[in-house]
């Protein structure tokens, strides 16, 4: 008999969805009931999935879901930045007159299927959960259907990410073919040998998810998406779907292909230094904080791959603690990207910063301490993150992939430190508005305080990872 | 035996006929009532030889929703009237919009697959038939499928709806558009309306009319 207390949280979030879209059809002007009912169930799943911690590791719906402690801890992070997201944004949407029942709503149903990818422990379980978040996703990028740019980045979005899904299911049949098994544990016991059609599965698998999480060479739609998508929609682009996405990579290389690290490991290690390159470099010319923010998430989507290339259970530590700091350095700095309002309308260039430090001080101060994280210098908890993967990396004696990792760091430097001169010593512009809502002081706080504090106690949040064995 | 091969040739007559009939057809909409009854026909003949489910399938599928959908399209770009002949498109339009010669080419080679594999079949039976599946008889497909799909892959099952209501919530979010303007009728205010709000008495001045539109 199945245990269904261990899936609670995927069935109350399915239930809440379609109670809330009930409520909605019914009820008039209930889009403020819905979104706060809505962060409600997600705080809800938060408390049942922190209950799940230190159960023993189990697989139910026959062998094909696996509740272990790395599922239960990307979910945790993934609820929580969704409660994050969604605090943050409320009073951006309602000024953008976006603020509708559908859009709380199309984020639990991402939010489940990214709880279903991450769990999966099958194939055919981990295309659909990825099938629903980024059927979700589509409709977010283009929520705003009056604006051309959110249109056309909904239709880019949607037609690269379907054709990514289409190599990806060719890459499951591939694999299904050679091995006969969908499900990632009878796959790793069937494989005695290396066979082409496997690697061939691989590698198409690892293109869809590259995707995903727009590692180059397949970013091209990320600027254009992030700049596009509301803003709102962006923050939650630049963070969840990538959690989701980093798991099932970690999950699928290390499960079922674990014996075949030498026919994927050098695909891993040039997704990573290209990515870690490009993004630095390209992120130089830009004089938008979205797209900015684009391919600064590429190059340390790069980082967090260089973790997981490592083929040891450090490297992938490394790789889910720097997307945890990731997070958090990407909401604070979306955080300050809403609060740049002025007569309820939102500045998103790099100009609308200038002489910021004169009239918000503790705005600057915020930015400046998200943005000195992103750069990696220490005492921030950014440091800690690319630490902890040239450690990993170094203790295998790939140093090629260290040093390139320190040079895009250099790189990369360049166009934080330039924001912050910006800020800083540019010349200023009117006042902003500062009657923000109280969620989104919360998360910027929340956020900022996390950041900057990390260091005095840096191994509260690695005792808790250093749980996480997969190999 | 006498009454299944009546029936097996009047479903498959009906079949033949309406098939062509789509294809001849000059009104497009009697094209699309052609393959609706075309669809049914076949899936009586599925249903005849034993694959029920495949048939209640094509039926809820394909008459239930492509072809309505077809009716709709076809209905609304308002393109019921085929004007082009046969072989050339009409005079005065030089552009080659007649599509009969592709199509043509198309059935042809379908014609050439189809001959292949019952030629096959017919006498060399090992070509297709290399099922090694051991059929139970006194099972159905219909029970054999919902034996696996509501006990092992419960929770695909319950996945695939999640993403039909999601993708249904989608459609609704890009195109819904709330219409301006739009008068609608109330009964409640028709029939609460008082004397005085619906009728006024007002002068009219010799010569000159009054305007009466509020």
């Amino acid at each position: 008999m199945i245990n269904l207390n261990f899936v609670f949280s995927e069935i109350f979030i399915s239930i809440s969805i379609m109670f809330l879209l009930i409520l909605g059809v019914f009820k008039n002007r209930s889009s403020n009931l819905i979104y706060n009912l809505s962060i409600l169930s997600l705080f809800i799943i938060l408390i049942s999935n922190y209950n799940l911690f230190g159960k023993d590791e189990l697989t139910i719906f026959n062998n094909s879901y696996k509740i272990d402690f790395l599922s239960i801890f990307m979910k945790f992070l993934v609820i929580a930045s969704g409660i994050f997201v969604m605090l943050s944004s409320s009073k951006y949407l309602k000024l953008n007159k976006i603020y509708k029942i559908e859009y709380p709503i199309l984020i639990l149903s991402s939010i489940l299927g990214m709880m279903i990818m991450i769990s999966a422990n099958d194939l055919i379980v981990f295309y659909m959960g990825l099938e629903l978040q980024s059927l979700a996703l589509y409709v977010l990028a283009s929520f705003n259907r009056d604006n051309v740019l959110s249109s056309e980045s909904g239709l880019k979005y949607f037609v690269l990410s379907a054709l990514s899904s289409g190599l990806l299911l060719y890459g499951c049949s591939l694999i299904y073919g050679f091995s006969g098994s969908t499900n990632f544990d009878q796959i790793s016991a069937n494989i005695t040998e290396v066979q082409y059609g496997l690697t061939l599965g691989i590698v198409f698998i690892i293109v869809g998810l590259a995707f995903k999480i727009s590692a180059v060479p397949f970013h091209m739609w990320a600027p254009d998406v992030y700049q596009g998508s509301p803003t709102s929609v962006t923050i939650f682009f630049a963070i969840l779907p990538k959690i989701a996405a980093l798991t099932v990579f970690i999950k699928f290389l290390y499960v079922p292909f674990v014996n075949l690290i030498d026919q994927w490991q050098i695909i891993i290690i040039f997704l990573s230094i290209a990515s870690m390159l490009f993004g630095s470099i390209a992120a130089i010319g830009q004089q938008n904080l979205k797209r900015l923010m684009a391919y600064s998430s590429i190059s340390h989507m790069g980082f967090a791959l260089a973790g997981v290339a490592v083929g040891s259970n450090e490297g992938i530590q490394s790789s889910i603690i720097y997307i945890s700091i990731y997070l958090m350095m990407n909401l604070a700095f979306f955080s300050c990207i809403f609060m740049l309002r002025r007569n309820n309308e939102y500045y998103e260039k790099i100009d609308d910063l200038s002489g910021l430090s004169k009239n918000h001080p503790i705005l600057s101060i915020s930015l400046l301490i998200s943005l000195f994280s992103l750069a990696g210098i220490p005492p921030l908890a950014g440091f800690f993150a690319k630490f902890y993967i040239f450690m990993a990396v170094i203790e295998e004696q790939m140093y090629a992939l260290a040093i390139i990792g320190l040079l895009s760091t250099v790189i990369a430097a360049f166009y934080y430190l330039r924001l912050i001169k910006t800020i800083y010593f540019d010349k200023e512009l009117e006042k902003y508005d500062t009657n923000h809502n109280i969620g989104l002081r919360v998360s910027l706080a929340i956020s900022t305080i996390i950041i900057l504090l990390y260091f005095i106690y840096p191994s509260s949040l690695l005792a808790i990872i250093s749980n996480i064995k997969v190999i | 035996m006498i009454v299944q091969s009546i029936f097996f040739y009047l479903f498959s007559l009906i079949a033949i006929i309406s098939a062509i009939m789509v294809t001849v057809s000059r009104n497009t909409v009697h094209s699309v009532f052609f393959l609706i009854l075309d669809f049914v026909s076949i899936s009586c003949l599925f249903i005849m030889g034993g694959a029920e489910f495949l048939g209640m399938i094509m039926l809820i599928v394909y008459v239930g929703a492509v072809a309505v959908l077809f009716l709709f399209v076809v209905m609304m770009l308002n393109v019921a009237q085929q004007e082009n002949e046969w072989f050339q498109s009409k005079k005065g339009e030089k552009s080659s919009s007649s599509h009969i010669p592709v199509g043509f080419l198309i059935s042809v080679i379908i014609f050439f697959e189809l001959v292949i594999v019952i030629g096959g079949w017919k006498y060399k039976p090992e070509i297709t038939n290399n099922l090694n599946l051991q059929l139970d008889i006194g099972i159905t497909n219909t029970h054999s499928i919902g034996a696996v799909l509501y006990t092992e892959y419960i929770h695909l099952f319950q996945i695939s709806g999640m993403i039909l209501l999601v993708s249904m919530i989608g459609a609704i979010v890009l195109t819904y558009r709330k219409r301006e303007g739009l008068k609608r009728q109330s009964y409640f205010n028709q029939i609460s309306r008082e004397k005085n709000s619906g009728v006024e008495l007002v002068e009219v001045e010799r010569d000159k009319g009054i305007k009466i539109d509020v």
